[in-house]
């Protein structure tokens, strides 16, 4: 495969890394590293004045990763829309995770929200990477007022259930003139390496690491697979047919 | 007496503190990890020491944390 191009930005790896839910800042810098990943998403929040917190960018060597800030938290277009710009003014980068997720049960992206914010954080010069549902249709909308890529989900976030949204993320990687990435419910390495095979330029995976008993050999375990399949794909495997085809040869048998 | 609204809590100050960068002294905040807004308007880090705060404003200090 062609190395994955997201702007004007050219990656070695097709492994995206959330830094979430990791239990200590040294488990997640080491994930982060052995994963070979070179982008990784972090947010904002409210500094906690009544206790002491740790600053967890202490922890990213921001020379080796490309720090991509997302809107959680963002329940609206504006809410995403303030969120980025303080990112921006805070790290001078213009990437961005865009999510804007008002339902907090199955924090699935609103639409019509991510859309708007696109649109105005795309005129501000912000990189904008949109979480969307698997809609082929939103994608294309996202992608014609000029987000960098589309950033479908397999399924809900942190739920570990793969690729539930097989259908429609077929059709979003078969129309899509921007990267398509995977984001969101990849629970084990199989399915990263699934959405690869599919045909996704990359993945981004969080959970699924960070809450795994040992997350630094599951960072691992995730490299190696994305790896695999792309191995697989510019090996350009046959497609799938109905009837066996033999794999030792029928002929010469022991039979008249 | 005067006030100010930090990150949602009122908080009270016998003598408020000149400007941003006092306020976080204040607060034993690392001025380096931190974006503040000001009565909504993005104020950037270098301007925290110029950044006069008076009575009733509204803050908003935040931070990077861990996320997807």
């Amino acid at each position: 495969m062609d190395k994955l191009k997201i702007a004007n930005k050219t990656f070695e790896s097709r492994l995206l890394i959330g830094t979430g839910k990791f239990s200590s800042n040294q488990t997640m810098a080491r994930a982060v590293e052995v994963s070979g990943t070179q982008i990784v998403t972090v947010a904002l929040r409210r500094v906690d004045i009544a206790n002491e917190n740790d600053d967890m960018l202490a922890a990213i060597d921001r020379k080796k990763y490309l720090l991509l800030t997302n809107t959680s938290g963002a329940r609206d277009a504006e809410e995403a829309v303030r969120l980025a710009r303080l990112s921006r003014a805070a790290t001078g980068i213009e990437w961005l995770k865009l999510e804007v997720t008002p339902d907090p049960y199955y924090l699935l992206p609103d639409p019509a929200e991510t859309l708007k914010a696109a649109e105005i954080l795309v005129k501000e010069g912000f990189v904008v990477l949109p979480y969307i549902n698997a809609d082929p249709v939103l994608a294309k909308r996202l992608e014609d007022v000029g987000t960098a890529t589309v950033m479908p989900l397999a399924s809900p976030i942190g739920s570990n259930q793969g690729i539930q949204t097989r259908a429609s993320l077929e059709i979003i990687i078969e129309q899509s003139a921007v990267p398509v990435v995977v984001d969101a419910g990849l629970g084990l390495p199989s399915h990263a390496a699934d959405a690869i095979e599919m045909g996704a330029d990359a993945v981004l995976v969080n959970t699924a690491i960070a809450t795994a008993k040992d997350p630094v050999k599951m960072a691992q375990a995730f490299k190696l697979a994305v790896e695999a399949a792309e191995l697989a794909k510019d090996a350009q495997p046959r497609e799938k047919i109905k009837a066996a085809s033999a794999s030792s040869p029928l002929t010469g048998f022991l039979r008249d | 007496m005067a006030f100010l609204l930090i990150n949602g809590e009122k908080k009270q100050f016998d003598a408020l503190p000149e400007n941003i960068a006092e306020l976080l002294k204040h607060l034993d905040i690392d001025a380096a990890t931190v974006v503040a807004e000001l009565d909504g308007q993005i104020v950037q880090r270098q301007d925290f020491a110029k950044t006069k705060l008076i009575d009733n404003q509204k803050i908003e200090l935040l931070r990077f944390v861990g996320g997807g």
